[in-house]
């Protein structure tokens, strides 16, 4: 049992002396020496700073911030083109939201009087108030590409498959959630763009069958959109779809950490985690039951304790700092990506709502124009309806219709031109949509007249 | 024989779906909205004299058209609806053309409010009138749907060219 014992923290001072850092340079070094070896500092940071693998495990052990992350992962989770970092990017702008968002929350009020005038003073008045709506507004429409883009990596990397196949089924309800919360935000402006654009998008809903016009009604408070449809998208934007995000975020995150943040391939050789498995149901003192399946170690262990027989070779790294370094640096990279987006371009705010005068073009928010594409097109039940419903239930069933185990393009050919197939006609439908169409959806080269509004 | 540990295993999950219910249900009445009392929804248009033959009226207050129709059979007012019975944009009146174009998804209709071509499932909705004095009043409560695909007993050639920059 003393490899489970090495996992707990040091137990006494005298434990945790011998894992701090023995030297000290000069009268700071000392100070600093001192400071960290007094019970409060120690009271807030439970861990020794010491440099070594067990330092390193105990950090993230004892940390709850890192504890977000497994200790050690696959070192080939660190290359970039591996997942393009675009989960985390996805993140980091929820993150980069919620500041601005609750920037902007103390200067707007969601009323149909004020509300406007309230983005106007948030423009003109507000300290950095342009600037920070511009952030606000860069990023969500970020958020939604990002969480898409992840989407597309996932499937292509078969990430989706046995044992991820909820955690995709999570991932969708996610990028619904991100729709949801840049479709809600849309509204609050109380400009032109926002009203008809909410107008066309919550009409559809009226096409559902049996539930359609209650359901409608409910979502706007009314049978038009007015004063109850603005303060129900603004408690939705502000609380109920941030705190769900938050809540099953948590669940997604905390899954890609329990399957080890990789996916297996087995051309490559043996699965990183089979390489901090316990080999052989675990050292014979052991209680076997503790070790039956695939317990984990995590790495914290010493290696020689638990390689006294043989295992495969470990190619994994601590997360930290690998990772997070990495990680810190992309989410500065975003962060420098939408403040000069902010700087330089301005998000649009038209007129003050007009239920009298519809703009020409009326246009949904990009990632919805491809849907608008399609009511050109087809009857409204069909197009509004039964395509995205069965879009949105065939990606949460995906996992459990694809059960080829094969993560190769070249095993899984049929789910790989299905898959691309229908993003390619996704992608045409949104770019015909965004760029390609004018006044009464006529076809308008984007070349003559620019019609797209973000 | 159901033994008290398993009445309380399956007792708790019948517990919390009734729970889940009764709260599914007291959300949906307390925020299904009010019907809007406070206003009467009654709109007065004026003369009926004062609506021309095939033209087009606006009244911003009951976010209607009053349109003055005509067909083989003889002239008929009508109040339609702005709303356009496809996604809910306001369908404008093209003056060239004579007729109802909707610039958000291209449905158009014919001054009687019949659909004519585009994504609109019905013509315009239709908004009741009565007649008090000499003043026409319209009752923006009282909607009756549109016509259905094929109606044509106001359709006739346009005029002119549309307002949709269609060829």
């Amino acid at each position: 049992m003393t490899d489970v014992t090495t996992t707990d923290e040091p137990s006494s001072d005298e434990q945790r002396d011998a894992l701090e850092p023995k030297a000290t340079y000069g009268a700071t070094g000392r100070i600093s020496a001192r400071v960290q070896r007094s019970d409060a500092w120690r009271s807030v940071f439970r861990h020794p700073t010491s440099d070594t693998p067990r330092g390193r495990a105990l950090q993230s052990f004892s940390n709850f911030f890192l504890h977000l992350y497994p200790v050690k992962i696959p070192a080939r989770v660190l290359k970039l083109r591996y997942s393009f970092r675009l989960g985390f990017i996805s993140a980091v702008l929820f993150g980069i939201l919620t500041a601005t968002g609750i920037y902007l929350m103390f200067f707007y009020t969601p009323a149909v009087g004020s509300a406007y005038g309230d983005m106007q003073q948030i423009k003109t008045g507000v300290g950095f108030g342009e600037l920070v709506r511009n952030v606000h507004r860069w990023s969500a429409h970020l958020m939604v590409l990002a969480v898409f883009l992840h989407l597309v990596r996932v499937f292509y990397a078969s990430a989706y498959k046995h044992p991820r196949e909820f955690n995709w089924v999570i991932g969708v309800i996610l990028l619904l959630l991100t729709l949801g919360l840049s479709f809600t935000g849309y509204l609050l402006p109380w400009d032109q763009l926002s009203y008809w654009a909410v107008t066309v998008g919550t009409d559809l809903v009226h096409y559902v069958p049996l539930i359609g016009s209650p359901l409608q009604n409910l979502l706007i408070g009314g049978d038009q959109i007015g004063q109850p449809t603005l303060l129900r998208f603004y408690a939705l934007h502000v609380a109920v779809l941030p705190a769900t995000v938050v809540l099953v975020l948590s669940v997604h995150i905390w899954r890609v950490r329990k399957d080890g943040f990789a996916v297996e391939r087995a051309s490559v050789g043996a699965f990183s985690e089979e390489a901090t498995d316990v080999p052989g149901g675990g050292p014979a003192s052991a209680p076997a039951e503790l070790y039956s399946g695939r317990t984990r170690v995590l790495g914290v262990v010493d290696r020689e304790s638990v390689t006294a027989e043989e295992r495969p070779v470990d190619d994994t790294v601590f997360t930290w700092p690998h990772l997070i370094v990495r990680h810190v640096v992309v989410a500065l990279g975003v962060a420098t990506a939408v403040l000069a987006a902010g700087v330089a371009a301005v998000a649009p705010l038209r007129g003050l709502a007009n239920p009298n005068l519809t703009p020409e073009p009326a246009k949904a928010p990009w990632y919805f124009s491809g849907l608008q594409e399609l009511l050109a097109h087809f009857d409204p039940v069909i197009a509004g309806i039964l395509i995205p419903s069965a879009a949105v239930v065939a990606l949460l069933l995906l996992p459990y219709i694809d059960r080829n185990p094969a993560t190769e393009a070249r095993n899984r050919k049929v789910a790989v031109v299905i898959f691309s197939g229908l993003l390619a006609a996704a992608v045409a439908l949104t770019v015909i949509g965004t760029f390609f169409r004018g006044p009464g959806w006529t076809f308008v080269a984007p070349w003559t007249h620019w019609y797209v509004e973000l | 024989m159901t033994t008290r540990r398993d009445f309380l295993r399956n007792g708790w999950k019948v517990g919390s779906t009734l729970l889940a219910v009764a709260a599914t249900w007291t959300l949906w009445e307390s925020l299904r909205p009010l019907s809007t009392k406070s206003s009467s929804g009654v709109v007065k248009l004026g003369n009926p004299a004062n609506f021309a033959s095939d033209t087009a009226t606006y009244v911003p207050e009951g976010r209607l058209y009053v349109t003055n129709a005509t067909s083989p059979a003889g002239a008929q007012l009508f109040a339609l609806s702005q709303k356009c019975p496809h996604l809910g944009c306001k369908v404008p009146f093209c003056t060239s053309s004579g007729r109802f174009e909707c610039a958000c998804h291209g449905s158009v209709f014919d001054i009687g409010g019949e659909w004519i071509e585009g994504p609109a499932p019905r013509g315009m909705d239709r908004i009741a009138m009565t007649v008090v004095g000499d003043s026409l009043v319209a009752d923006t409560k009282k909607v009756t749907p549109g016509p259905d695909h094929g109606a044509s007993e106001y359709f006739s050639p346009p005029k002119g060219p549309n307002c949709l920059g269609k060829g």
